[in-house]
């Protein structure tokens, strides 16, 4: 292989969660409607954000999140910078208790993320309260957010697996 | 069991990620949701929003087609095991809507005698686009589509967005290929509506729940309302035309009115969006339409005449 195409290779591994962050921010702002709008889509790039910050923070750097959240602002068009200081505090916390999870059962980063994603939603309904300036129902924020943390062990997987055979090993 | 990152050798081999970079963009997006909050319009945030619509409507068609094709299927699955009360209830409802028809004949005739009687000049047709759904927030506090026809096909802010069966709500963002419609149910969402044969005028409140709240309403008494009434749209304000089908009196309690709205925003897979201009009937709107020289002049001898 080419020197060139090398390093081609190498920022298409680095920018690879990136690309799953936005491709997670596409499929939020599509008409996906599992069960008549039942079931709600989960937030993959909370997932996502949450999980390469553990792992690898190298590969989801901080402009990165920046980036993927105001995609999603701008998509569903909420206030400008929500989902962006969401997932960066995400990061912020999780990489702060990095030390802790590295090395532990998935079972131990799953309780991680449920408290990842609980104090996301409680940052998301506090900004939502005082940007709108009223109390609003909480009822579809749980419903999605426990989506999110069901559909974790699967993305886990998927995502250790992805990591570990493609873009870190070769 | 294996477990990742017990090697620090991961990575791109510098460390790209720096806790000062981190607070920073955390600082950047406080301050851009402080700003939003107060310039919510402000150009470049309009521009911006416009322009990723725009960027974006391509991928979006692109995610949406395979989706609402699987979505087609399931739901062509589960019409096949209800077909039966399918068309007992499609059967009933044609009979009724038979009934409708020949009062609806009957009306259009006597309509045409008056008509035909006084001095009558015709409202302004309106000028329906008709356009998919590619886009759809899955948040739980923003509640908005994108639908693939902006400028380009003369969408503009404001305008009205129906289903088949009712206002969905309005056009917020127009890109030149792509706009945003900001449904009823949006807590940003307050559209002016009245009750059929009850005398009341008030604002339609999006509050994330399925049932809106009129809220405010043109009286300072308590209003009388029956569930089952009909709300329709009132045409303050000038913006949306009058008499849209919005939805029907729910329930009512301290907080408001709740209304149920006809539109089901998880249904509509093709939604129309109503160009309508308001005829000059003031001075302001006359002024307004002064603004764009080719109709201005129009309408204002239709004032006048």
């Amino acid at each position: 292989m080419g020197y060139r195409a090398e390093n081609l290779l190498r920022l298409l591994k680095a920018a690879t969660p990136t690309i799953l962050g936005l491709i997670g921010v596409i499929l939020l702002a599509t008409p996906v409607r599992l069960a008549e709008g039942w079931l709600p889509t989960p937030i993959i790039p909370l997932l996502v954000v949450f999980f390469w910050s553990i792992y690898s923070p190298d590969y989801m750097p901080s402009v990165s999140v920046f980036i993927i959240g105001l995609l999603q602002d701008l998509l569903t068009g909420g206030p400008l910078g929500l989902w962006a200081l969401v997932y960066l505090t995400t990061q912020y916390v999780v990489m702060s208790q990095r030390s802790y999870f590295l090395g532990r059962e998935q079972r131990v980063v799953w309780l991680g993320f449920t408290m990842a994603a609980i104090s996301a939603s409680i940052l998301l309904w506090l900004v939502m309260n005082l940007m709108s300036g009223a109390i609003l129902p909480v009822r579809a924020l749980i419903v999605q957010m426990i989506a999110t943390v069901l559909i974790y062990p699967l993305f886990g997987m998927a995502f250790r697996q992805l990591h570990r055979r493609v873009l870190v090993e070769a | 069991m294996d477990v990742l990152g017990q090697d620090r050798r991961e990575g791109l081999g510098r460390k790209a990620n720096s806790r000062f970079v981190l607070i920073l963009l955390m600082i950047a997006s406080v301050l851009l949701l402080l700003s939003s909050l107060y310039s919510a319009q402000a150009s470049v945030f309009k521009k911006a929003r416009e322009g990723a619509i725009d960027a974006a409507s391509p991928v979006l068609a692109l995610f949406s087609g395979p989706v609402s094709y699987v979505n087609g299927i399931i739901g062509s699955v589960g019409d096949y095991f209800n077909v039966l009360e399918q068309n007992k209830a499609l059967r009933e409802e044609n009979a009724e809507l038979r009934q409708w028809m020949d009062e609806a004949l009957e009306l259009r005739k006597i309509t045409a005698a008056y008509e035909h009687l006084q001095t009558y000049e015709a409202p302004p047709e309106a000028q329906p686009v008709d356009a998919y759904i590619i886009g759809e927030s899955n948040d739980a506090f923003a509640r908005s589509m994108i639908v693939n026809a902006g400028r380009k096909r003369n969408i503009e802010n404001g305008q009205a967005v129906v289903d088949d069966r009712g206002l969905l709500g309005r056009i917020v963002d127009t890109g030149s290929n792509a706009s945003r419609v900001l449904l009823l149910t949006d807590i940003q969402s307050r559209i002016p509506v009245y009750v059929e044969g009850a005398d009341v005028e008030g604002i339609l409140v999006g509050n994330t729940r399925a049932k809106p709240l009129i809220s405010f309403t043109a009286s300072n008494d308590d209003v009388e309302v029956i569930p089952g009434q009909r709300v329709l749209t009132s045409g303050a304000g000038g913006t949306l035309p009058r008499a849209l089908p919005v939805g029907i009196i729910d329930s009512q309690s301290r907080d408001g009115i709740a209304v149920r709205l006809y539109a089901n925003h998880t249904r509509a897979r093709m939604v129309r969006v109503i160009n309508y201009e308001f005829p000059g009937i003031d001075d302001a709107g006359a002024a307004d339409k002064a603004l764009a020289p080719d109709e201005g002049n129009e309408q204002t001898a239709q004032v006048e005449g």
